[in-house]
């Protein structure tokens, strides 16, 4: 195990941030949140937008233009995450039905890459979700136009906490958890288990590789599983100790 | 031989046991484009995917592997551009594909699969995947094994249907897609949508791998047919 | 005529002497056809012998004991499609397996693409000429190259006259993953062979790899039925390149298409086909 650091930091422009740091890669993750109207085909939702950006900066193998493969799997992923573990009810983003919802942009940007991208991307989501505030709005039911109170800040609901845990596979033989760059180009396989609290799974995400026995998949959710009550406790310490005021 | 057609599992033995496996009906033609080198059509029931596969070929030099092929894949949907979501089953495929192929076996060179979506009525990764196998064994490439797909869903009340419509993908509760190997029949990719406990994941995988058998003896069955005429 | 040892078939020339089925066969792909020698008892013959002419799938695997044996005739040869993987032999193409006594083994598989393969002989085209060497298409994943010191009576003075786009007929010398392949138009006695420059005109044409081993197996049945129809030259290149030339154009385009034709097609169906043909032009 390499050991976690999360931080919640305050990117002033954005309604909630965090910067996550597992081992030496650094994650920042700014949630922005927007009125829009809602979908047409679900009327009492809003949306959430992920993007994950991985910029030369991080690493060498990463070059300006635009996004890499990688980074589209990568956003991919997290919007899957978000869609298949309910990180947000997105009824609660609607403010007036078929009106009137949010849109909530979060833009995950790679600091520093030294593998394990997608832990580190989980993690910065949840912290910064439970960090974001958004301002109280409604409608002027004479104008018919939004009215924006940003004194009445309020925390988004969020639902569950799901907590994802890299594996690098090499054979059916090793199992790294938590790998670090050279750990993943020299495996021959990854996975990434995403849990809830009630220890459900979110997500079983194994892009190809060499092939996996049942008796592994099953040792590596049940690391899964000890891993988020680790990485949730975490949580719970930095975001208890960043607002005391609370 | 580890794989006769005694150790394929019919799907009737087992229906008092465990839930009922129930393919659709699925459909296959080889070499059936005469520019890629090799090239495959695959059905599941109303969804249907063309594969082809050039290579291998001469490389980009900023690509060039200098002890493997390159493999790349595109999946062009039946309408519009690529986007994220194909990107992402992309990489699914092309890392299934290059755990099966032998690619060292053809260093310095590059390999394209194309999958053309024709018709997606649900299960489309698990039959991108068979359209590939078909379309890399088509084009005579060296594999160590063979892959299929098979996509599980889970039904709001806990039922487990295999090779789903779209319809049914809708109403489900979480939906798995599995690329079993044909050596050990174990998992070689994983992608899943929606919550489930670990207990009806390890059903799904056990009944995906009841499934693969059915699958990989249709894959025999088409390619006995292709080479009857030179037998 | 350069080409006139090649294979060149007309009713009254046909040459198969020099590459004859068995001696391509463990090469048409590298690395799968290295002749390891398989040491093994009778117990593997067995266990080959059962599936001879059963189609195999890649992932399909051969075990049995190894027993270290002296005597080298008991050794089983893999060929293309067949690899060994510690004590086992795994398929890794599919096709129908082979055999050819008393020991070779191999998958016959129906492929496009040509991986080159020392020893072969193929048609290629020039497509760049730069100092010493001419760089040739051969269809491969590379190009190949040929030195214009490897052509029949060439000497640094004397230089071949090939120009770009010239079709050549030669032969593998190197030919290796990870080598650039390297071709020749001599054989080891310096002499020309049939190999070189050919085909002023006549008509060049790609087959699918297993039509091609089946016109240059000996006494192929196609060519036999071919040439009852009219008198053409014909050049096979492992390559999967035939080149074709007859009286006319038309009777060159005629038998262009039979042999395109001849790729799906069973015996029967092509020997109707062929007898039609013939009746029709004469």
């Amino acid at each position: 195990y390499n050991f976690t650091y999360p931080f919640s930091s305050s990117i002033s422009t954005a309604n909630g941030s965090a910067l996550v740091k597992i081992g030496n890669t650094t994650v920042i993750c700014g949630i922005k949140g927007e009125l829009t109207c809602p979908p047409s085909d679900a009327p009492n939702k809003g949306y959430i937008v992920p993007n994950v950006d991985l910029p030369p900066l991080c690493s060498s193998r990463f070059r300006p233009g635009p996004p890499s493969e990688q980074a589209q799997v990568a956003s991919q992923f997290i919007a899957d995450v978000i869609d298949s573990s309910n990180v947000i009810q997105k009824e609660d983003l609607c403010i007036e039905k078929g009106k009137l919802s949010w849109v909530l942009y979060c833009d995950i940007i790679c600091l520093d890459y030294d593998g394990n991208l997608l832990d580190t991307c989980v993690v910065a989501l949840l912290a910064a979700l439970k960090n974001a505030r958004l301002p109280e709005v409604t409608i002027n039911k004479e104008t018919d136009l939004a009215e924006v109170n940003t004194d009445k800040l309020h925390h988004l609901n969020v639902s569950k906490h799901p907590v994802s845990s890299s594996f690098s596979i090499f054979d059916n033989t090793i199992v790294i958890v938590d790998p670090t760059v050279e750990e993943e180009t020299l495996s021959t396989a990854m996975m990434t288990v995403v849990t809830d609290e009630d220890d459900r799974l979110c997500m079983l995400h194994k892009p190809g590789g060499s092939a996996l026995s049942g008796e592994k998949l099953q040792d590596c959710i049940s690391r899964a599983v000890t891993r988020h009550r680790e990485v949730s406790k975490l949580i719970e310490k930095v975001m208890d100790s960043f607002e005391p005021d609370k | 031989m580890r794989d006769g057609p005694n150790t394929h599992v019919g799907s009737m033995m087992d229906v008092a046991v465990s839930p009922v496996l129930a393919l659709r009906k699925f459909g296959c033609e080889q070499s059936l484009l005469s520019r890629p080198d090799g090239s495959s059509s695959f059905v599941q029931g109303d969804t249907s995917v063309l594969a082809g596969v050039y290579g291998p070929a001469e490389v980009k030099i900023s690509k060039e592997i200098y002890d493997r092929a390159t493999l790349e894949v595109m999946i062009q949907p039946k309408v519009g551009l690529s986007g994220v979501r194909e990107r992402a089953q992309e990489h699914c495929v092309r890392q299934t594909c290059e755990a099966a192929l032998l690619s060292t076996l053809h260093p310095r060179s590059s390999l394209s699969l194309i999958l053309q979506i024709i018709h997606d009525d649900g299960s489309l990764l698990s039959c991108c995947l068979n359209a590939a196998c078909m379309a890399l064994m088509d084009a005579g490439l060296p594999m160590s094994c063979l892959f299929c797909g098979v996509t599980c869903a889970i039904e709001q009340d806990g039922h487990i249907v295999t090779d789903p419509t779209s319809q049914q993908e809708k109403e489900s509760r979480a939906l798995m897609t599995f690329a079993i190997d044909s050596a050990e029949r174990r998992v070689m990719m994983s992608s899943t949508r929606g919550s489930f406990s670990v207990n009806e994941l390890q059903q799904c995988v056990a009944l995906s791998q009841r499934a693969s058998e059915e699958i990989f003896q249709f894959y025999r069955d088409s390619v006995r047919r292709r080479y009857s005429k030179t037998l | 005529m350069p080409w006139k040892n090649a294979h060149v078939f007309s009713p009254s020339t046909f040459y198969v002497d020099r590459v004859c089925y068995t001696k391509i066969l463990p090469q048409e792909t590298p690395g799968n056809c290295i002749m390891r020698g398989i040491v093994t008892t009778l117990d593997m013959f067995e266990c080959f012998k059962d599936k001879v002419g059963e189609v195999l799938l890649p992932g399909d695997v051969f075990s049995f004991e190894l027993v270290p044996l002296d005597n080298k005739a008991d050794k089983v040869i893999c060929g293309p499609g067949l690899r060994r993987n510690g004590d086992e032999v795994l398929v890794c193409k599919s096709g129908i397996l082979r055999h050819k006594p008393p020991n070779l083994y191999w998958i016959d598989s129906i492929q496009k693409r040509y991986v080159p393969a020392k020893g072969e002989s193929v048609i290629g085209i020039v497509t760049v000429k730069s100092g010493d060497v001419f760089k040739v298409d051969v269809g491969g994943s590379e190009q190949a190259s040929l030195s214009y010191l490897a052509f029949e009576g060439a000497t640094k003075r004397n230089r071949p006259n090939v120009q770009v786009g010239d079709l050549v007929y030669a032969q593998f010398t190197i030919a290796n993953k990870d080598m650039e392949p390297e071709l020749v138009c001599i054989d080891s006695c310096g002499r020309a062979n049939g190999m070189g420059v050919f085909g002023a005109d006549g008509l060049l044409f790609k087959v699918s790899l297993g039509l091609v081993r089946r016109l240059l197996a000996p006494q192929s049945d196609i060519v036999k039925d071919l040439e009852k129809t009219f008198p053409f030259e014909m050049v096979v290149g492992m390559n999967g390149r035939v080149w074709v030339r007859a009286r006319t154009a038309q009777q060159t385009l005629i038998v262009a298409n039979l042999l395109e034709s001849c790729e799906n097609m069973t015996t029967q169906q092509r020997q109707a086909l062929f007898r039609r043909v013939a009746d029709r032009v004469t």
